[in-house]
């Protein structure tokens, strides 16, 4: 029991979580209908979705290791591969599907391709599909979200002495209540860094940081209250 | 018996098959009870005065719906393996082969019961718009929504007892999952439906959904709430829309779930071949079967990143920018 690993861990763990699902391309539901570019669901869904595939993965390195490095990046390589692959198809599936040119509603020019986006914009949409830059984007969400989570249940396995079950979903439970605080905070739709909305991020990060400090405290004294590993 | 590493991709890539399998059909059963993002078009219609045959079922989030189904499906299932696997020793897949079908289909009468409930309270609600409720449409669609979300969680929860079991099927138990069954159906089921709710449903909502407007661009805001109410014969129903997302969008989108559960299972697999952990699990290799694991799933990271910048480089060239008006 090392409280205050415990609260670090789990506090870096819960900003991670917020940044990672400010920089989701999510689209809500608008973008079912190609009416705004990104992920055609929520943001707490989708980042729950990327965030438990990383878990997965991470559980099973945590059986064979005891790096906390190495535990949290195959979380977060993990949350990378399904944010990744989804977005791939969600690409193929507007194309091929709806006939629709994967193009970013917030900016003229892709700032990383220099691909110019405008022209190909659908009047009286918000863009559709996912371009390149909102994928690269996507891509640093999934890596930052599943590293966040993944740290957060090696803490929970092996500094607060919670069994694997018990790890997961305390894991699960503070990681929620962070990517709700970025939902709020996006209000519908976000495409990435490059978006006007990504610069409210520091009022997410200064509430995410208040409910992860909490969620620590609450963690170690469970972990008090269950001393010799039998949570 | 020691460990056979055969087996272990073996079961692997079964894992891989029902994972394409169970999103599938997930995807299918939020389109044939309009459950998820374009859902909010069925809403509006009948608020803009386009009456439907639509059924119109928001239970939740898919993820969350779907963890709940694949949640229950698992405890009931281990429960009942807890209590029928000592009845047959050495036997214990004929446990699973009862136990499995009666947690899902436990989890499937849990689902007609929230269809029903958010469909009726749904479309009462819409009274002041003079959305009736089509007893037909209520009945007819029960029953097919029932057996999607039936495949679903089965296949969800074969994923999870093969998972549960993957070391003891592959000859040393000290692989399992350190996960129990129900949690390992809970994570499954909030990710299956996070890839149902955002990569499928593009093709109901942004295709058939506005099947009269055109082909070949995002649906405007003018289009919103004005859903294409008639059929190839008749009025539509959510049967028409099952049938048609069935041959581009649900495969899609199990290949997603399908290529992701491939991915991470292959790269651990992987990872551990090259790290030498395998076969005889020696604990000084972990570290190293990890960092493997790692490379693998960058290089799988990098490699999807360069086929969608060129997939987005193609398709605009080939499509070239927008011409209507």
């Amino acid at each position: 029991m090392e409280p205050i690993l415990i609260i670090l861990c789990v506090v870096v763990g819960g900003l991670l979580a917020s940044l990672g699902a400010h920089l989701l391309p999510v689209g809500g539901a608008p973008a079912a209908m190609g009416t705004a570019t990104g992920i055609a669901t929520g943001t707490v869904q989708i980042m729950l979705g990327a965030a438990m595939t990383g878990l997965f993965t991470a559980a099973s390195a945590a059986t064979f290791t005891d790096s906390l490095l190495l535990v949290a990046l195959s979380g977060a390589i993990g949350a990378t591969v399904m944010i990744c692959v989804v977005m791939l198809m969600a690409n193929i599936l507007y194309t091929f599907g709806c006939g629709i040119v994967p193009v970013s509603g917030r900016v003229d020019v892709d700032p990383l391709t220099k691909e110019p986006q405008a022209p190909y914009k659908t009047p009286q949409t918000d863009g559709h599909g996912v371009p390149n830059v909102v994928y690269v984007s996507g891509m640093l969400g999934g890596f930052v979200g599943g590293f966040g989570g993944a740290l957060m249940y090696f803490a929970l396995l092996n500094y607060a002495d919670f069994t694997a079950g018990t790890a997961a979903i305390g894991a699960l439970s503070i990681f929620v209540p962070n990517a709700i605080i970025a939902a709020y905070n996006i209000r519908g739709t976000i495409e990435g860094f490059h978006d006007p909305k990504f610069k409210r991020l520091p009022f997410a990060m200064v509430t995410s940081l208040v409910v992860s400090l909490l969620c620590g405290i609450l963690v170690v004294i469970a972990s008090y209250l269950t001393v010799g590993g039998t949570m | 018996m020691g460990l056979i590493v055969v087996l272990l991709f073996a079961w692997m890539l079964v894992i891989a098959f029902l994972a394409f399998l169970a999103c599938t059909f997930e995807d299918l059963e939020s389109d044939m009870g309009s459950q998820s993002n374009p859902n909010s078009q069925v809403q509006l219609a009948a608020q803009i005065g386009q009456v439907n045959r639509f059924f119109n079922k928001a239970i939740s989030g898919e993820p969350l719906s779907n963890a709940m189904y694949c949640a229950t499906a698992g405890t009931i299932a281990w429960l009942l393996l807890l209590k029928l696997e000592p009845l047959v020793p050495g036997e214990e897949w004929k446990a699973a082969v009862l136990a499995i079908p009666i947690g899902v289909a436990v989890a499937a009468a849990i689902n007609i019961i929230f269809s029903m409930t958010a469909h009726c309270g749904r479309t009462a609600a819409q009274k002041r718009f003079e959305q009736p409720i089509y007893l037909d449409v209520l009945y007819g669609h029960l029953l097919p929504i029932a057996t999607h979300a039936f495949m679903t969680t089965f296949f969800i929860t074969c994923i999870a007892y093969i998972q549960c079991n993957l070391g003891t099927l592959s000859g040393n138990p000290a692989l399992n999952h350190p996960f129990a069954l129900p949690l390992l159906g809970f994570i499954w089921g909030i990710t299956v439906g996070a890839i149902g709710s955002s990569t499928g449903d593009v093709h109901y909502g942004a295709e058939r959904e506005f099947q009269d407007r055109p082909f070949g661009e995002g649906k405007r805001v003018v289009y919103h709430g004005k859903i294409t109410r008639y059929a190839e014969c008749g009025v539509r129903t959510q049967r028409d829309i099952a049938g048609f997302c069935a041959k581009f969008g649900g495969p899609i989108t199990g290949m997603t779930f399908g290529l992701i559960i491939l991915f991470e299972n292959w790269r651990s697999l992987v990872g551990m071949q090259l790290g030498g952990y395998l076969p005889n699990l020696a604990a000084s290799a972990g570290n190293s079967a990890v960092t493997w694991a790692i490379v693998m799933g960058l290089i799988i990271v990098i490699a999807l990143a360069v086929v969608n910048y060129v997939f987005v480089r193609w398709v605009r060239k080939k499509c070239g920018p927008f011409v209507g008006v």
